[in-house]
């Protein structure tokens, strides 16, 4: 089975955040949240990178672990999914979250985080695939459709890779034989293979 | 032998044997049991491994025959793989191939989910191994936070890798450990009751009352308590939802989830107004003194119907429960108020460390409740009426409160 996977090539990463509005745009995230962001490391100095970050679908998710209404789930290709109708905003996901990810709206009293939102892969929820109900509460289920998630298939600059981890580890190892430098897919011993940590 | 045949007002004869309490001691004894099976399912969850994450659900192309059944998980594969590869250089995969496709995917799913009936940890320890292609793209952290132009809190983190370890925290030690002290502690007080027996009024009731707690002491006591019973409760809904309610449904798990969340807020300010009015009340009967170090060498006189060491107003045990509720309870309303208000004064280390310390000292708190309460009702005849009527008999003053009771007699406030 395909184990999917995102890696951002920071020697190629511009910062145009094209990612991060495509995907607000296309699974119309609500206002005051992002799944996906840009970060600009050493900005100004020599050696400034920028990353695209969002929920990297861990593998041994520390979210799903600590989820104590279990909202948050794995699929057998590593995308990790959320249940809005049991979530209960506790944001435990969100403290044990290596990346930021889970997303809360601040709409509620004695700030009570809501319901929690994050990068679903375009994989959607719960729903059924491909209906209306999912798209309004997750967005759309690009996954169901064949395609892979709009972040890095909008990506102009090629740097965000998602899909297959073989597959997009051996086009990023291409680019790295190729231009002679690569700085490693960052975050991925984190996400990834925590036991190599 | 029954209180009844002694009659209301006829002190027992001193070397009579106190009453034997046996349907107690049966009860202590069906409790004991009980908790031992419930503490060897707690140990065997600690050990059982199935603390990683595993898939729950798999995805794969709807069938294509009649004799297929089920998804297929190779059609899912290829087609993932076909589409990743789309990204490799442009010179040799080709342009994007023309997308035709509207937004109504409705009837163009061609990827769907079910469950995975027996989900084990197979694929997640596949995943957490990488192969001699990946390991040298793999490489440790060294940077943690940039800046980010979008406007949001937090945007400008980049990667926190001590969370995975709050997780070991929280899932593991806290839960876990939580769990392993309350059921420990429960079992203690039952083997406790089944082997010692309840505590008797060793001269039996006097039928003479003396006034011990006040009506606004009684009701603050009850305020706070309630209080805490519903803050335990919806707490171990939080934190136990996922072993004790979720086997009766995920809906049901949501939506007692919510009641807890919104329950244990409400219940917050009166405990927190009982735990500083109860301080104000009652720290000048709780500051130690030489009394508590007898008191506690002679362990309460738990052990022995004849041991019963002086006390006044409060006994050592008491004040220890005095101060764990002050000083627990404290930590517990600081740590709340900090989590009622996320990201107010503290950053998302801060808040993660206090959502442990909040979840470890409430867990022990209840544990120490718990012991409160037994003594407070089936562990000692006649400790219950002190809170509940504010009178207790006079024998029972005697032998628990001692001093206590010759102060009342000297304001003369005993009847």
């Amino acid at each position: 089975m395909a184990r999917v996977k995102f890696l951002c090539d920071t020697d190629r990463c511009i910062e145009c955040n094209a990612c991060a509005t495509s995907c607000k745009n296309e699974n119309e995230v609500p206002w005051g949240m992002v799944r996906r962001r840009v970060v600009t490391i050493g900005d100004g100095e020599p050696g400034e990178k920028s990353i695209a970050i969002s929920c990297m679908h861990c593998t041994d998710a520390p979210c799903v672990a600590v989820c104590p209404v279990s909202t948050l789930y794995q699929t057998d290709i590593g995308v990790v999914l959320h249940n809005k109708d049991t979530c209960i905003g506790c944001g435990y996901c969100f403290y044990a979250c290596p990346f930021g990810a889970p997303q809360f709206p601040r709409s509620t009293l004695f700030g009570t985080r809501g319901i929690m939102d994050k990068c679903t892969y375009c994989a959607g929820g719960p729903e059924e695939n491909g209906s209306e109900a999912e798209f309004k509460k997750y967005g759309r289920n690009r996954i169901a459709e064949g395609k892979l998630p709009i972040c890095a298939e909008v990506c102009s600059t090629r740097a965000l890779l998602a899909g297959d981890g073989e597959v997009i580890g051996e086009i990023y190892r291409e680019r790295v034989v190729a231009r002679g430098f690569g700085t490693g897919a960052w975050g991925w011993e984190t996400a990834y293979y925590p036991e190599e940590a | 032998m029954t209180d009844a045949t002694h009659g209301a007002h006829r002190p027992r004869d001193p070397h009579g044997s106190p009453p034997p309490f046996t349907g107690y001691r049966i009860f202590g004894a069906v409790m004991v049991l009980l908790l031992l099976i419930a503490l060897a399912v707690q140990v065997f969850e600690l050990f059982d491994g199935d603390n990683r994450t595993v898939p729950e659900v798999r995805w794969g192309s709807p069938p294509t025959s009649e004799v297929q059944s089920g998804l297929s998980s190779v059609g899912a594969t290829d087609m993932l793989r076909e589409r990743a590869t789309l990204q490799g250089p442009r010179d040799i995969y080709g342009p994007s191939p023309e997308d035709d496709r509207s937004f109504q995917v409705g009837s163009e799913t061609r990827l769907n989910t079910e469950a995975i009936p027996n989900p084990d940890g197979f694929l997640t320890g596949a995943w957490s191994t990488p192969d001699a292609d990946t390991l040298p793209l793999v490489r440790g952290t060294d940077r943690v936070e940039g800046i980010s132009s979008l406007p949001y809190t937090g945007a400008a983190i980049y990667e926190r890798p001590f969370a995975r370890d709050w997780r070991l925290g929280l899932a593991d030690i806290a839960t876990h450990l939580g769990a392993l002290v309350i059921l420990g502690f429960s079992l203690l007080l039952a083997l406790m009751l089944a082997l010692r027996g309840r505590v008797p009024i060793v001269r039996g009731k006097s039928g003479r009352k003396v006034e011990r707690f006040g009506w606004f002491e009684r009701a603050t006591h009850w305020m706070t308590s309630v209080s805490f019973l519903m803050l335990a409760l919806t707490g171990i809904v939080i934190a136990y939802g996922d072993t004790l309610i979720l086997p009766f449904g995920d809906a049901l798990l949501g939506s007692t989830g919510w009641l807890a969340t919104w329950g244990h807020m409400m219940f917050f300010p009166s405990f927190a107004l009982g735990v500083v009015i109860m301080f104000v009340m009652w720290v000048r009967h709780n500051l130690p003194s030489r009394l508590d170090v007898n008191w506690l060498a002679k362990g309460g006189g738990m052990f022995s119907d004849d041991v019963h060491p002086s006390a006044r107003k409060f006994n050592a045990g008491q004040k220890l429960i005095f101060w764990s509720v002050i000083l627990g309870g404290g930590a517990m309303i600081l740590s709340g108020v900090l989590l009622m208000f996320p990201f107010f004064l503290l950053d998302i280390n801060g808040m993660g460390w206090t959502m442990l310390i909040h979840a470890v000292v409430g867990l022990i708190m209840i544990a120490i409740i718990i012991g409160h309460i037994y003594i407070g009702s089936v562990g000692m005849q006649g400790a219950f009426w002190a809170m509940w009527s504010g009178e207790v008999d006079r024998n029972w003053a005697a032998e628990h409160h001692d001093l206590w009771l010759s102060d009342m007699e000297e304001k003369g406030s005993a009847r």
